[in-house]
């Protein structure tokens, strides 16, 4: 017979792996433009790429660990960045600080800008996403 | 999470038992094809090759697939993680370290392709065997392309 707090135990349990896995995104949209179609291409600006000229700052995203975040890898966030970029019509992801996963998380933290460029992002120096 | 508690946790795994994990693992076989084939296939807008192509996936991650063929309307799907029957063993089994390491593998999911309404995207029929996923996508013709004529190779 399972006591009352191991069900209790095993329902939070489900719960938390259920709806806890995903991490903390805090946005600040600042300038938000027109949403930009999936076609549109958004590039992804690491910490030491440099950005171009004649930028419009869109807003800021942050990227935490919830505490229960797994699906937290660096290129899993900046696809999720680039879904964000896309509504809020920015067609740069611009990563300003990096955190890698270290012995108080497993995940990465990052803090992005994003900017809408009027030239084609194509020719910027940029990270190139990959498929973990 | 923290890497500590992660890595207690798995150890504890070994000693104890995770019914997904060791069931189906972290990654998932995912076969995609088309009809017709050799559809250009991309997944989170990293082009991946032509149908047919498998791939190892993550199962605690959702990946956006586009098809693209000449001659044919772009097809846009979502892999999405679904629960994964084989993490209640652990409820059925006892195994309470279970809980907590299928969810950090990932292994608690089983991706999917996207549903509306319960049911499969137009265009896209799926099987699941032996934990491999299995999709074909049926391609629409796009109307705006009109075959002029063919090229043939002169013997």
């Amino acid at each position: 017979m399972i006591m009352k707090k191991e069900i209790l135990f095993i329902m939070t349990a489900i719960i938390i792996g259920l709806s806890g896995c995903s991490p903390k995104i805090s946005s600040n949209i600042t300038n938000p433009k027109s949403t930009l179609s999936s076609n549109e291409e958004v590039a992804f600006l690491n910490v030491e790429d440099p950005l171009p000229e004649n930028l419009v700052k869109i807003g800021e995203l942050r990227f935490q660990d919830s505490g229960f975040s797994t699906d937290c890898s660096f290129n899993s966030l900046l696809n999720k960045a680039r879904i964000e970029a896309r509504k809020n019509g920015a067609n740069i992801v611009k990563v300003t600080n990096k955190k890698k996963p270290d012995l108080w998380s497993s995940c990465y933290r990052l803090k992005i800008d994003l900017y809408n460029y009027k030239g084609d992002v194509s020719n910027l120096e940029q990270y190139e996403l990959k498929l973990d | 999470m923290s890497t500590f508690f992660k890595v207690a946790a798995i150890c504890l795994a070994l000693t104890f038992n995770s019914c997904a994990t060791i069931i189906s693992g972290s990654r998932q076989e995912v076969l995609i094809n088309s009809n017709p084939k050799k559809a250009l296939v991309s997944i989170n807008e990293i082009e991946m090759g032509q149908t047919p192509i498998q791939k190892k996936l993550k199962r605690n991650q959702e990946y956006n697939v586009i098809l693209n063929l000449e001659g044919y309307k772009p097809y846009r799907t979502t892999l999405e993680k679904k629960f994964n029957v084989w993490y209640v063993g652990n409820v059925l089994i006892g195994g309470i370290i279970g809980l907590v390491v299928d969810p950090i593998t990932g292994a608690m999911y089983k991706l999917k392709p996207e549903e509306i309404n319960g049911q499969p995207k137009k265009g896209t029929t799926y099987r699941t065997d032996n934990g491999m996923l299995f999709i074909t996508i049926s391609m629409e013709v796009d109307p705006d392309w009109e075959k002029v004529g063919q090229l043939e190779r002169s013997e």
